[in-house]
């Protein structure tokens, strides 16, 4: 018997086109936190899901508490005690709390000793109960679209912990939230592992892995490359290793050339479904050649701004010039032609077609125009040689190139595949909504890198991000939101992280 | 154990044909079908009588295979032409059902909407005693302009009061029905049937009882039609702006809405082509198939072709081969009960079957991809 919880022996794993896991051999000892790093679809995921029952190697063995087990379901690795919480959350959104967490595993009562229901009632308690011993405080009551991001990922943790798991994985469970859920994040991950647990934790964000990981495994290309002790390793070390090149943490950025005014936003107010007012009286303006980044703590209106100019959400009142020509009141196809890109910051619902493949999904922008088109004809082939530019020009990595189902590309290809579809229309105003999300170092650094090489070639770009270091990086000028209210708008040059901060806070105005 | 590996092979020969994802598409109705029959196989084993007997006979029947004998003017060929008569109304009905579910949409009222265009349509040409030529293709125009306005309006509800287009069209299944019994009874009634008149021969979409080569025939004109119609829909899905835009509504409306495409128009369209098609059903039916309209009755193919459409995999291609299956079944179901002594309804119940088994083609998949994992299980259980 070895001191390993967890061993993972030679495991591959093959999709058509792609081999995702190469002959991967890791050991994961009890009570440790193990960080798993590698660029965007080096095989992160699919590892933990093959530890997780959702997929079987096609070779390998897995060995748990030294026994070998063919895990060959997510319940069959329930009842080994292993729990995943997923890179897209698995959640019925009509559901309450309590119904999503005891699906499949009801509790069951007999009414009158005859007729079986399900026992609610002592659910609710239990997840009441749990909820409060590891510091994850929910309303199992609640209905899971009522819930923010942050929330739900709760309630997939509570999944988790409610089937008694022992092994606990995350799939980067960081890249939804906001830096101040994070730190709660990485400490409730703390308090489990002192709590005995065995935590497995996916991320690209090196400052974790160094804060809370006593191991990592760095894979790249579905090989694993090496398993580094963290407290002994460079951050700069690891992303090296990661991505196979020295990664500069800062971009290279010459002072901005700013042109003409591209977009003009006066008085905006918007209301959210509720008819609250989200978004107050905002006004700012952006010129070409210049990154405008707003900053704020999540759901402070920075998203309904981006929405209403790209005209996703309607407009209570105020104005939106796009190159002098007023589009409040245009349709979302007038705004991308006047000359609009749009990251949207929900990739998986708005962002793309699933079920359509990745030549299809990067046309969506321009598929009835020439020469995707003709005379309402498509051009097949026009999607083709598009799409296999696109790829090689931005790096996206899937199993069968332009013909992939999206849905089965991993999530930061995902992203990337937006992110090259919108650049790619050129237009005078690119809004960019956490771009980075879910990417790793090495594209994280090819984006900014594009963001300011668009800026130079004359785009006005509003980049909003949750991440301050992003936006101290990029930004040429800073409007900090607070409450639905811009509190300040600056160069960044005149404002230091800290400043930023505090007006984010709405502890200093003006 | 033992009983336990019987199972286990069984459900291999079942799904191993359909593990291959990219052959999906064909090898699960395919499966779907067999698997139907083998049901069918041991229903008619239960009442005493040889399965591959009365498969044989539904296939004489329809046409398929020779009869040992014809009554005068009367062939496999005559059988066969009445076959695809019988199914060219299916084919347009389950089109429309496709088109609608290409958009999430749901159309369950193809009924009502053949109904209406049929009635239109013999009210208008098929009492008019035009010329053939015109008459002809008026029939097709307004059955098709009839079910696409009708389409139209459960579209144009859902788009601008989101009234779930499976309660309007139920509604306006009843409502067509009993409006449209309540004209034929007091304006067009035949005394004698008890149904609307018939059409005149210069309306009909079927040539009755051509004589050739000393045979009676009944020519479905609406046939080629219906291929032709078949394979134009396959462009307009794959190959053109509006096929893209409505293939995007259905797969994802808000990521559709977010690439500038007009989510309601296109529900509204691709409502209308479904309606429209459910048009051409409703002439080629009542103005084809039939000459009249039995008062007060919906059709049952309306609803068997939401079936039919699953079994050809919502493929436009896909549905003439489900068609041709599903009706050769229906069709031979009289020479295999007068000839097998098995009784009209067995038919039935193998067709109910067969469109059973053509809804569960998500689950058979579903346990494709399980198989793996209990042969895993098993394995494990050995060691
Ligand atoms: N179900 C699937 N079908 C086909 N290919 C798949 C499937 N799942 C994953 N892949 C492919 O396997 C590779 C590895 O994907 P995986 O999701 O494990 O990457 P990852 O390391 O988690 O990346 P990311 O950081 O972007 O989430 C990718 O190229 C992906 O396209
Ligand atoms: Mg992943």
């Amino acid at each position: 018997m070895s001191d390993y919880i967890v061993e993972m022996k030679h495991i591959t794993k093959r999709f058509p086109g792609i081999v995702a896991n190469d002959d991967v051999s890791i050991g994961i000892k009890k009570g440790e936190i193990f960080a798993l790093l590698g660029e965007n679809g080096a095989g992160k995921s699919t590892l933990m899901s093959i530890l997780s029952g959702m997929y079987e190697p096609d070779e390998g063995e897995v060995y748990i508490r030294g026994e070998k087990v063919q895990i060959s379901s997510p319940n069959h690795a329930a009842k080994l005690n292993i729990g995943m919480v997923h890179q897209h959350f698995k959640l019925v959104p009509d559901y309450t709390i309590t119904e999503n967490i005891i699906l499949g595993i009801e509790p069951m009562k007999r009414f009158a000793g005859i007729f079986p229901y399900v026992d609610i009632q002592s659910a609710n308690r239990k997840i009441e109960e749990l909820s409060k011993s590891f510091g994850l405080e929910v309303d199992p009551k609640k209905r899971i679209t009522d819930l923010t991001v942050s929330m739900q990922q709760r309630v997939e943790i509570l999944k988790v912990l409610y089937r008694e798991a022992e092994i606990l994985i995350f799939d980067e469970p960081t890249a939804v939230l906001t830096p101040q859920e994070i730190e709660f994040l990485l400490d409730i991950i703390e308090g489990l592992r002192q709590g005995g647990k065995t935590i497995i934790l996916i991320t690209h964000k090196l400052d974790e892995i160094k804060k809370v990981a006593d191991r990592c495994a760095v894979l790249n290309k579905g090989k694993l490359i090496d398993v580094l002790d963290v407290k002994e390793t460079s951050t700069n070390y690891m992303a090296q290793l990661m991505v196979g090149r020295e990664v500069s943490f800062e971009s290279a950025k010459t002072p901005a050339q700013m042109k003409d005014e591209v977009l003009k936003v006066e008085n905006l107010t918007v209301k959210n479904e509720d008819g609250f007012e989200v978004v107050k009286d905002v006004s700012f303006s952006i010129r070409g050649g210049e990154i405008f980044a707003i900053a704020g703590v999540a759901d402070n209106g920075q998203v309904e701004i981006a929405d209403a100019i790209a005209g996703l959400t309607k407009v209570s009142s105020g104005k939106i010039l796009l190159n002098e020509q007023d589009i409040t009141d245009e349709r979302i196809r007038k705004r991308t032609e006047a000359g609009i890109s749009y990251i949207p910051e929900d990739r998986q619902s708005v962002g793309l077609i699933l079920d359509f493949d990745v030549a299809t999904n990067l046309a969506l922008k321009q598929y009835y125009k020439e020469p995707f088109s003709r005379n309402g004809i498509l051009n097949k082939e026009e999607f083709d040689q598009f799409g296999n530019r696109l790829i090689e020009k931005y790096d996206i990595r899937s199993g069968q190139g332009i013909q992939t189902q999206v849905r089965s590309m991993s999530g930061g290809n995902q992203q990337k595949a937006i992110i090259a579809r919108e650049i790619e229309l050129q237009s005078p105003l690119m809004i960019f909504v956490q771009p980075t999300r879910g990417v790793d170092i090495g594209a994280i650094e090819n984006i900014h890198k594009m963001m300011i090489q668009e800026r130079d070639k004359g785009k006005a770009i509003l980049l909003v991000s949750l991440e301050l270091d992003e936006i101290m990086d990029v930004a040429d000028t800073i409007g900090v939101i607070y409450n639905g209210r811009l509190q300040k708008v600056a160069s960044s040059e005149s404002l230091t992280k800290n400043e930023v901060g505090e007006y984010m806070m709405g502890a200093k105005h003006g | 154990m033992d009983k336990d590996k019987r199972k286990l092979n069984l459900s291999k020969i079942i799904f191993k044909p359909i593990r291959n994802e990219k052959w999906q598409p064909i090898t699960i109705p395919v499966v779907s079908i067999v698997i139907s029959f083998i049901a069918a196989a041991i229903v008619i084993l239960l009442i005493g009588k040889n399965p591959l007997q009365a498969f044989y006979n539904l296939l004489q029947g329809a046409g398929i295979m020779p009869k040992p004998a014809y009554a005068g003017y009367k062939s496999m060929l005559t059988d066969f032409l009445s076959l695809l008569n019988a199914m060219t109304p299916l084919v347009f009905a389950s089109l429309a059902v496709a088109v609608a579910l290409k958009a999430g949409l749901f159309n369950i009222g193809v009924s009502g909407q053949m109904l209406v265009s049929g009635f239109i349509a013999t009210i208008i040409v098929g009492y008019s005693g035009l010329d053939a030529i015109i008459a002809k293709p008026l029939v097709l125009v307004v059955g098709f302009i009839t079910g696409g306005l009708v389409g139209g309006l459960v579209g144009w509800l859902k788009y601008r009061f989101n009234i779930n287009e499976v309660v309007s069209t139920i509604m306006l299944n009843y409502t067509a029905q009993y409006i449209i019994s309540f004209f034929i009874q007091m304006y067009y009634i035949d005394p004698l049937s008890r149904q609307s008149k018939y059409v005149s021969e210069e309306a009909r979409l079927t040539l009755v009882n051509v004589e050739m080569a000393n045979l009676k025939m009944d020519i479905p004109l609406g046939f080629i039609l219906a291929i032709v119609v078949a394979i134009l829909l396959k462009f307009l899905l794959d190959r053109t702006v509006v096929g893209y835009e409505i293939k995007a509504v259905g797969a994802n409306r808000k990521a559709a809405k977010f690439a500038g495409i007009n989510v309601g128009k296109n529900m509204v369209l691709a409502m209308v082509i479904s309606g429209g098609l459910a048009g051409l059903a409703g002439v080629t039916y009542y103005l084809g198939y039939y000459a009249s309209i039995q008062p007060k009755v919906l059709s049952s193919m309306g609803f068997d072709s939401i079936a039919v459409s699953l079994l050809g995999n919502i493929h436009p291609i896909g549905i003439i081969f489900s068609s041709f299956l599903v009706s050769i079944i229906d069709q031979g179901s009289t020479y295999m009960s007068s000839q097998a002594g098995i009784r009209q309804e067995i038919a039935s119940v193998i067709i109910g079957l067969i469109l059973l088994f053509s809804a569960c083609g998500a689950y058979l998949k579903h346990k494709a991809s399980q198989l793996k994992e209990k042969n895993v299980d098993r394995k494990e259980r050995r060691s």
